[in-house]
């Protein structure tokens, strides 16, 4: 029975990958992209591995499928009608586009199938190994948590964690970079439906309460920093598009001090452990528990504050055009 | 068969598919979810072997990497999309000019 429903999940999986690269229009792409995301969701949850099967549902189907949507305002479908139309203008020859050659498709193809062979291959006959489940498993005690994800993500490897919390504020600041000038839509712009006002006072508490649980559920079971900091930007994402920025409201001094919270708090506290003649990121036992839950609060907070911060970027980009013009 | 035999069959395919995409897809965000779609499957790799190396719970290093590889790939994408916006912003291009 289990056999049948992996193998229903994991041809759904590879389905759904294949359409989604083969959808004609766009928009098909981007929600089949979403149903993907949810499938992975379920396999993992399938093999165990509840915080990733989380992590996955909210930042790569939910966050990512938003901005993939929301780029599609600028790609939309009459404008890349248009573009045909322009490139039909400038190459009259009839058909080319759709004619390609055969060779280098037939090549592409039987590199593609001999590559299938190679990795099958590579992944049916990896060696047999113990892992670090054990290890894992002996040192959990001094962890100061119980569950042994959040005890790896946040005491064993925990620069890795750090690392990983700077990479989004680097990927934070190309997007500033490639976007040009950072202008945020103007705030006193309230939200004129009544439907969209109470989706917003109603979800705005449940999605920080939630939150929360899953940053203090994180101790013992799945959950922690990450999906807590998703959840909380959903509520940054949700303002936004009711009309009420919040990354406009908040002076720019404190939204960069809300960004850099986290990772900054972190390596202090590394460094600070250090002083008493511990290794970087070495809690004392007895401290772990309360030490890794302020850690995880303040990582939250600027997850939040960081993936705002991006979606407001990304969101504003299509309208500058339009500001240039009206400058001009 | 055990689960995780499966899963790991299916993360070469996706993986192998993701390829596929990179090269084929024309469209800007066609290739950035075929990139997303790659990522998957590397993914699905590393969890599935951390289900095979279950002991009481399932090797929870592998775990912890994955959700640090979801957040950079979301990261990496998020910025991919600003260049393709921007490029599109600035020359109308939806996709890669080929030379003829």
């Amino acid at each position: 029975m289990s056999v049948l429903i992996d193998s229903l999940l994991a041809i759904l999986a590879i389905y759904l990958a294949l359409q989604c690269l083969l959808a004609q229009r766009l928009i098909q792409t981007v929600f089949i992209f979403f149903a993907f995301g949810l499938a992975l969701a379920l396999t993992w949850v399938r093999l165990g591995a509840i915080d990733v099967a989380i992590t996955e549902a909210a930042i790569a189907a939910g966050f990512m499928g938003v901005l993939f949507l929301d780029a599609l305002r600028d790609f939309s479908p009459a404008v890349s009608k248009k573009q045909q139309n322009l490139e039909a203008v400038r190459n009259p020859l009839p058909g080319n586009d759709t004619k390609r050659p055969i060779l280098p498709r037939l090549a592409l193809g039987l590199g593609l199938v001999l590559f299938l062979l190679i990795s099958l291959e590579a992944v049916w006959n990896t060696p047999e190994g113990k892992g670090l489940t054990v290890v894992t498993g002996v040192m959990l005690p001094d962890s100061g948590v119980e569950h042994p994800v959040t005890a790896v993500l946040l005491n064993f490897r925990a620069y890795d964690t750090w690392l990983e919390i700077g990479v989004i504020l680097m990927g934070l600041l190309a997007i500033f970079a490639a976007g040009g000038k950072e202008v945020y839509r103007k705030s006193g712009m309230t939200a004129e439906d009544p439907v969209l006002r109470q989706v917003i006072l109603f979800f705005t508490p449940i999605l920080f309460l939630f939150g929360a649980f899953l940053l203090y559920f994180g101790k013992s079971g799945p959950g922690g920093a990450f999906p807590a900091g998703v959840l909380w930007g959903a509520i940054g994402i949700l303002l936004h598009l009711g009309g009420r920025p919040v990354l406009t409201v908040i002076p720019r001094w404190l939204l960069y001090l809300i960004l850099t919270i986290g990772p900054g708090f972190f390596i202090l506290l590394g460094f600070l452990l250090m002083t008493t003649g511990s290794t970087l990121f070495e809690y004392p036992p007895a401290y772990a528990g309360i030490l890794i839950l302020i850690v995880e609060t303040m990582a939250a907070i600027s997850i939040a504050a960081a993936l705002t911060a991006i979606f407001t970027n990304l969101n504003q980009m299509s309208e500058e055009p339009d500001k240039i013009e009206s400058n001009n | 068969m055990e689960t995780y035999k499966i899963y790991i069959l299916t993360s070469a395919v996706l993986f192998v598919i993701g390829i596929g995409g990179v090269f084929m897809a024309r469209h800007f965000i066609k290739k950035i979810i075929a990139t997303v779609i790659m990522g998957g499957g590397v993914f699905l790799c590393f969890v599935s072997f951390a289900e095979r190396d279950a002991l009481t719970f399932a090797d929870p290093v592998p775990h912890a990497m994955v959700i640090t590889g979801i957040v950079v790939a979301v990261a990496s994408a998020a910025f991919a999309l600003a260049l393709a916006r921007r490029i599109y912003q600035l020359t109308g291009e939806q996709s890669f000019p080929i030379d003829k």
